[in-house]
């Protein structure tokens, strides 16, 4: 293993050659993906794939079902450590250190890294304590610095306002996109610095989906924000970089822009137009 | 689509829907009748006296005793069970995961599921009421506590099962949400999944004892019976079931109609449990998907 502070210290590793060599101009890295595999028992889902998250960016992975774009994303958090016989292998150095290696805690890899999910699962609990919960256990705060921690955290999703008057209510009585923004809210409390969100919105309205998008370039002020999504539109629309997956490889990773008008390979240019195998 | 495939599809239809309705009213029928008869022939024992007097009066008694002593032996049945089979059923479902004894361990609770309850009553007999004879020098024998425990041992693969399939039922994407906040497995699983699946495990425990409170042949050898009140757990006690039993066999028509009455009592109880149970159930169950 390659000492991690020569990897940090790296000048402008961003640009480093063993990971995609995309310019992201001035902006660090906030996330290095350094040749990762992922096995689910024999099959090969994720192969030798590298790249660099942009800090406070939205990188977007798109590519067709089964390409592993969601399966990346989980290894982000080492969310599947909580299946049997799935196992990841290689690199993703975060603030300078390895996530994948087996001492870096889950504990405090969770507090860094959120995530929220394709669907809304709020805890059946109420509205306040499904933000609180995730708080309580990291951190020791009075009863009012609880509760402006949640506001906090429920301004930030775009929430408070519907929910100010009802936060002792069951959050299961909320609608669709209010409980995913609640999830979000969950998410965003515990002030991560990065934050992973898998196709968040397929589960909702149109309405519903343009207020997470808007939401989603307001985090990005804050959180280094990285989105799986089917939805081409939604990748154009609130991401700055853009990574195209298929069949368990990085095809091409690149601004959105690029990735949208002028992509380097042919299977992007297919995939992106709509003329996909 | 052509009129005769629509013609043949819909006799087709109406014909499975005959069998279903009549099978429905077999099923209902019987039960109906299983009420109706244990009303009619108990209406006459259906007095005061049947809940305030003991058994001890014979003709002129009730069945107060065995009341109190199937209340008693259920919640000790209950309360021994529950702890053990909700955390064994949290086992199977949360824990067993990447270990071989999962699928063991489930199978053997089918088995217990489905075991004779006279052969758990002897087990019982053999493992508690034996050794606690010789241990008091005979003070010990029969008791209520060995009733509760004989209970228990046909309540816990009931609440074991649902807690388990419960718990399964519990959307994967929760335990996904709560430990992507860095909340341990055991406190996700104590306070998120258990909350999630509390009408359904509640719903169980309901059935269980729904299950055990019409439950004679364990207690034969266990609790054995008592004509007089006791609340005394070490002591031998009586209860519906088993004073049913012995009600049916007596000679006395007076004594066979008390039977008849505690039979219709301990049926409205198991229906009335059901009913709770189902109404437990209905109104949490709040949709996760």
């Amino acid at each position: 293993m390659t000492n991690m502070n020569e990897v940090a210290s790296q000048p402008g590793f961003g640009t480093s050659p063993h990971a995609s060599g995309v310019d992201l101009g001035q902006v660090p890295a906030k996330m290095t993906v350094r040749d990762v595999n992922f096995h689910y028992g024999d099959f090969h889902a994720i192969k030798s794939i590298a790249m660099d998250v942009p800090e406070k960016k939205v990188t977007a992975i798109i590519g067709p079902s089964g390409c592993g774009k969601s399966t990346l994303l989980r290894i982000f958090n080492r969310i599947y450590a909580i299946y049997p016989n799935l196992r990841a292998s290689g690199e993703i150095i975060l603030d300078g250190e390895n996530i994948l290696d087996p001492k870096y805690s889950l504990n405090r890899l969770r507090s860094k890294v959120g995530m929220v999910f394709q669907k809304p699962v709020p805890f059946p609990m109420t509205i306040f304590e499904n933000v609180a919960y995730g708080i309580r256990h990291h951190e020791k705060l009075s009863r009012s610095e609880m509760e402006s921690r949640v506001e906090q955290a429920l301004r930030g999703a775009a929430l408070w306002d519907e929910v100010k008057d009802k936060l002792k209510q069951s959050a299961l009585g909320l609608s669709g996109g209010q409980q995913q923004r609640l999830c979000i809210a969950r998410g965003i409390a515990l002030k991560p610095e990065v934050l992973l969100l898998d196709e968040p919105t397929s589960a909702l309205d149109p309405i519903a989906t343009s207020r997470i998008e808007q939401l989603v370039e307001e985090l990005k002020k804050d959180f280094t924000i990285v989105i799986v999504t089917h939805n081409m539109q939604q990748a154009a629309r609130c991401s700055d970089m853009t990574a195209f997956m298929y069949m368990g490889e990085l095809i091409e990773f690149d601004r959105t822009e690029k990735i949208f008008t002028k992509p380097d390979k042919k299977q992007t240019e297919d995939y992106i137009t709509g003329r996909f195998g | 689509m052509s009129a005769s495939l629509y013609t043949t599809r819909r006799i087709k239809n109406i014909a499975a829907m005959a069998f279903s309705i009549l099978a429905t009213a077999i099923g209902l029928l019987f039960l109906a009748w299983i009420l109706w008869e244990t009303l009619s022939q108990g209406i006459a024992g259906l007095k005061p006296q049947l809940f305030t007097k003991i058994t001890a009066y014979r003709e002129e008694g009730g069945l107060a005793n065995a009341m109190v002593g199937s209340l008693i032996l259920n919640v000790l049945g209950i309360l021994i069970a529950t702890p053990i089979g909700v955390a064994a059923g949290t086992w199977l479902a949360e824990y067993s995961l990447r270990s071989r004894l999962g699928p063991t361990i489930r199978f053997l609770n089918d088995i217990l599921l489905s075991a004779p309850s006279i052969v758990l009553g002897l087990f019982v007999y053999t493992v508690i009421v034996l050794p606690s004879k010789w241990l008091t020098n005979g003070d010990v024998t029969f008791s209520g506590i060995a009733g509760g425990i004989a209970l228990a041992l046909i309540a816990l693969p009931v609440i074991v099962r649902t807690t388990d399939e419960m718990l399964r039922l519990v959307p994967g994407t929760l335990r996904e949400a709560a430990l992507s906040l860095g909340v341990p497995q055991w406190k996700l699983t104590m306070q998120i999944l258990i909350r999630a699946a509390r009408s359904g495990i509640v719903t169980g425990v309901l059935l269980a004892l729904a299950r055990i409170s019409g439950e004679t042949a364990p207690l034969l050898f266990t609790a054995f019976g008592n004509n007089f009140m006791t609340f005394n757990p070490i002591d031998k006690m009586p209860s519906l079931p088993q004073i049913i039993y012995e009600y049916t066999k007596d000679p006395s028509p007076d004594i066979n109609t008390l039977a008849w009455a505690g039979a219709f009592v301990l049926t409205m109880f198991v229906l009335a449990l059901s009913l709770v149970a189902r109404f437990v159930f209905s109104r949490s169950k709040v949709s996760h998907d």
